[in-house]
């Protein structure tokens, strides 16, 4: 598809909130832009990977969070307006370049997008990332809407250009993935090459330089401390009624929403914060002075709340201040939230009214599984068969990725699960404190490229008895599919350097090493065996590595090229009702019929073949079989 | 104009985001505002599925329980889950079709009592056959376009987008799947409108 972020001046186009903050990197003139993959972030590098060709622009998909910051920052101190995009939980992975990029400032724009994910939409945490922006000395600039993400991204590379300062656009799941009208400006001729010029006594922060760049960042702070004041995003909509909100961000949108509803709009002040660290002073002191009472709006922390009666302390005020005592810190904001707690500060009365239709039928949860045909399913029947057979008592150390849903039944197969590359680095722990278990650490491939292999190098230094599975589905699946350095392929659908697992983890010095293919179920279980036996002997890490590609890939690739998946039955006869297939193999395209045998729905049914395989009962048969081409699109 | 808000839900991959995304494209095309709330990433794997569409003056992009003008549904147990956006006014369009949710053991309603339950509750439901209706026009993919004709056929959305502009908007979608969409949408158009008695 053409992208819709490339249309002309003035033409108002319908973009998603993360494609509104490509729009305004490339009307600011963007040169560079890295990230590394994560809900809700994901969307802002993948727009411009479409976009790079046309623009000259250098976009890319970097090995994690920290290399993809570092790299932007080098863009940034070489003059070339640069980006990193990442989730929340991404910043703490890029934290130590964060940290010291305030200290050096930039040369040219820095921006550093946090989609932060109140709610837990898709992550393992709610933080709040605008206390990095506290934490770091870097300003957090925070949209509510998708336009002015938009317009908010590209004022961000002008502040920081102008600071010679990185700055934080934080975004959160509901804006980065709301869809509203933007309207497009003129975008400025990309700047993709610079030149860093040497001056160690700034861009090298030995402690002796860094003393003194410590000085000038407090200086620094102070100036964009004032020039944020300026900024036409922060305003005060100033009422008569003695009554004020301060929403930051999001909250924006809601407040408004929830005052209209309340019939509240010309009545209540607002001021609307774009940027909340720093806060601008001025104008929260006139609120503060204006108003008998506030109530601060903002998603998650009380970062703006504890700064107003920061201020209100100081400047000997007693107006009253509320906030958190109204307004949800747990979870996302939401119009009825706020509502809530608007009609609450103002004594309204809350609007809706839900029908009374009372539900009786008992309603099935739909949690997120494995697709019909996953390679991880496999792997985790075959591995669960291949621990018990060997009378090991495992400890599955998890990590993150489609394949964290092995939590689930039936497999519950990831026994403690913290964060990308965890699982090894945990197995770390395991395999010295708990000996009579051995750690099975399951790791993706694009998260064993991304934190797993310094966990790899610690299990081979420290002698870590450990079997670690790699399940290589060829791409990074959970966040939709973006390649990385083990796929061979850049976004761009063009050839790239391929790195093999097998050759880094030969290359650290893991000494048994073996490769599978989860379809192959006998094979599996037999090399996962001889891996657990090597490592109960040995003392020392195995990897084997399940290779198939994500069932994704190949559906599309298959329906894209016209190539006939092959179909399976189920023969009513043969079949004797056991479950396996449903219950313990659980496949989404097998329905449990009343009489407990099982169907396979041709819609679900993918063709992967390892129902048959697992049927004790040779009850599931191929009926259709699939083009010869088909096999060859898995590798 | 007043704010008109939709929960649209259904089961990740029945194609709701390219629903609103559709609705939203005609709204801009009509100069109508619009905001759309969609569910990404994980959620996505085979769960439920919840969007938000609001048209007309609206800030932010949530519908509040009890809000809802419509919901629209190509899933009946999801449509049951989600009938506590439903207010004393609020339409609901469903197809009745009912997907299996992928746990070992799970109990699982009957289509039947699905459908009692949701005509007990006392409120407005136009059942819409969208898969029967995408089918014939060519292929379920275009199952979600049966839906949307149907909810233009219904009068709810008069004001905000019109049958053109989303007719314009399907026309620009890629040469394969533009004939089926169209097709599908008039079936539910039709649909509606032979309910409503106007046919
Ligand atoms: C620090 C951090 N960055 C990004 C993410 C988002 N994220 C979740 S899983 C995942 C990658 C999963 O890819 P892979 O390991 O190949 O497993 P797959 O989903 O393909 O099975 C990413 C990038 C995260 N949770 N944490």
């Amino acid at each position: 598809m053409p992208s819709r972020i490339l249309g002309r001046p003035g033409e108002k186009v319908l973009l998603l909130g993360n494609e509104a903050i490509a729009r305004g990197a490339v009307e600011a003139g963007l040169g560079w832009a890295s990230a590394y993959p994560g809900t809700p972030s994901t969307e802002i590098v993948e727009t411009l990977h479409s976009v790079s060709k046309d623009l000259g622009i250098h976009v890319e998909w970097s090995v994690n969070e920290k290399v993809a910051l570092e790299a932007a920052y080098a863009a940034a101190i070489s003059g070339v307006r640069s980006l990193a995009a990442m989730k929340h939980v991404g910043v703490n992975v890029a934290a130590d370049p964060l940290m010291s990029s305030a200290y050096t400032g930039v040369e040219e724009s820095l921006v550093v997008v946090s989609a932060d994910d109140p709610g837990m939409w898709s992550s393992q945490n709610e933080q709040d990332n605008r206390w990095y922006g506290l934490h770091a000395f870097i300003p957090v600039f925070e949209p509510y809407s998708p336009a002015e993400a938009k317009d908010l991204t590209r004022d961000a590379f002008e502040f920081s250009s102008r600071m010679h300062h990185p700055v934080i656009l934080r975004s959160t799941t509901r804006l980065s993935h709301t869809r509203g009208p933007v309207t497009l400006r003129e975008a400025k001729p990309p700047v993709a090459k610079g030149s860093f010029k040497k001056n160690v006594q700034r861009w090298t922060v030995i402690p002796a330089h860094a003393r003194r760049l410590r000085v000038e960042l407090l200086e620094r702070w102070g100036r964009i401390e004032e020039e944020v004041e300026k900024l036409p995003y922060n305003r005060l909509e100033k009422h008569s009624g003695g009554q004020a909100i301060i929403a930051s961000g999001i909250a924006y949108g809601y407040v408004v929403d929830a005052l209209n509803y309340l019939s509240l709009r010309d009545t209540v002040s607002v001021l609307k914060l774009s940027t909340t660290v720093p806060i601008p002073r001025k104008l929260v002191l006139d609120v503060l002075s204006s108003h008998e009472s506030v109530l601060v709006v903002e998603e998650l922390e009380p970062v703006v709340e504890t700064w107003v009666k920061r201020i209100a302390y100081e400047e000997k005020l007693n107006t009253t201040i509320r906030g958190k005592d109204l307004v949800n810190r747990i979870g996302e904001l939401t119009l009825e939230t706020v509502t809530r707690a608007v009609a609450g500060f103002t004594g309204a009365e809350y609007p809706w009214k839900p029908a009374e239709a009372e539900i009786t039928l008992p309603i099935p949860p739909r949690p997120p599984t494995l697709c019909p045909g996953c390679p991880h399913r496999a792997l985790f029947y075959a591995l669960k068969r291949a621990v018990n057979r060997s009378r090991v008592k495992a400890i599955y150390s998890g990590d993150i990725g489609c394949y964290s849903l092995g939590v689930m039944p039936p497999f519950e197969m990831q026994d403690a699960l913290i964060e990308m590359g965890g699982s090894i680095g945990m197995a770390n722990g395991f395999a010295h404190v708990d000996e009579d278990k051995m750690p099975v650490a399951i790791i993706g491939d694009s998260t064993f490229f991304h934190a797993g292999v310094p966990g790899l190098i610690n299990a081979v230094y420290n002698k870590s008895p450990m079997l670690v599975v790699v399940l290589d589905n060829r791409v990074t699946a959970m966040t939709g599919h973006q390649p990385h350095p083990g796929t061979g392929f850049y976004a761009t659908g063009e050839p790239a350097p391929m790195v093999k697992i097998e050759d880094v983890a030969r290359g650290v010095g893991v000494k048994h090493v073996a490769t599978i293919d989860p379809f192959n179920l006998k094979d599996s279980e037999k090399k996962l065996m001889d891996a657990i036996r090597y490592v109960a002997e040995e003392k020392k890490p195995a990897v084997v590595v399940a290779r198939r590609a994500c069932t994704l890939l190949i559906d599309a690739a298959a329906r894209r090229r016209g190539i006939t998946e092959p179909l399976y039955i189920v023969d009513q006869d043969k079949c004797t009702g056991c479950g396996i297939c449903y219950n313990a193999f659980s496949c989404p395209a097998i329905i449990p019929l009343k009489n407990g045998k099982a169907e396979i729905d041709p819609a679900l049914c993918t063709g992967c073949g390892v129902c048959a395989e697992i049927c004790p009962f040779n009850a599931i048969r191929l009926a259709r079989k699939g083009d010869p081409e088909w096999e060859k699109l898995w590798f | 104009m007043k704010a008109l808000n939709m929960v649209l839900t259904g089961v990740g991959g029945q194609g709701l985001i390219t629903l609103a995304a559709t609705i939203g494209r005609a709204a801009v095309l009509e100069g109508t505002h619009v905001l759309i709330a969609e569910t990404h990433g994980l959620s996505q794997r085979g769960g439920s599925v919840e969007v938000y569409v609001r048209l007309g003056e609206v800030n932010s992009p949530l519908v509040p329980p009890g809000g809802a003008d419509i919901i629209a549904s190509l899933e009946i147990i999801e449509t049951l889950r989600n009938l506590r956006f439903a207010g004393l006014s609020t339409t609901i369009m469903t197809d009745e079709r009912l997907i299996r949710p992928n746990i070992p053991g799970i109990s699982v309603p009957e289509v039947e009592e699905a459908l009692k339950q949701l005509r007990s509750t006392g409120l407005r439901v136009m059942l819409i056959p969208a898969y029967r209706l995408a089918e014939k026009a060519g292929s379920i993919i275009a199952a979600n376009m049966a839906l949307l004709g149907g909810m233009l056929a219904s009068g709810l959305l008069e004001g905000y987008i019109t049958r053109s502009s989303v007719e314009k908007v399907i026309s620009e979608m890629p040469a394969r799947w533009r004939e089926v969409n169209l097709k599908a949408l008039d079936l539910g158009y039709a649909h509606v409108e032979a309910l409503l008695g106007r046919r």
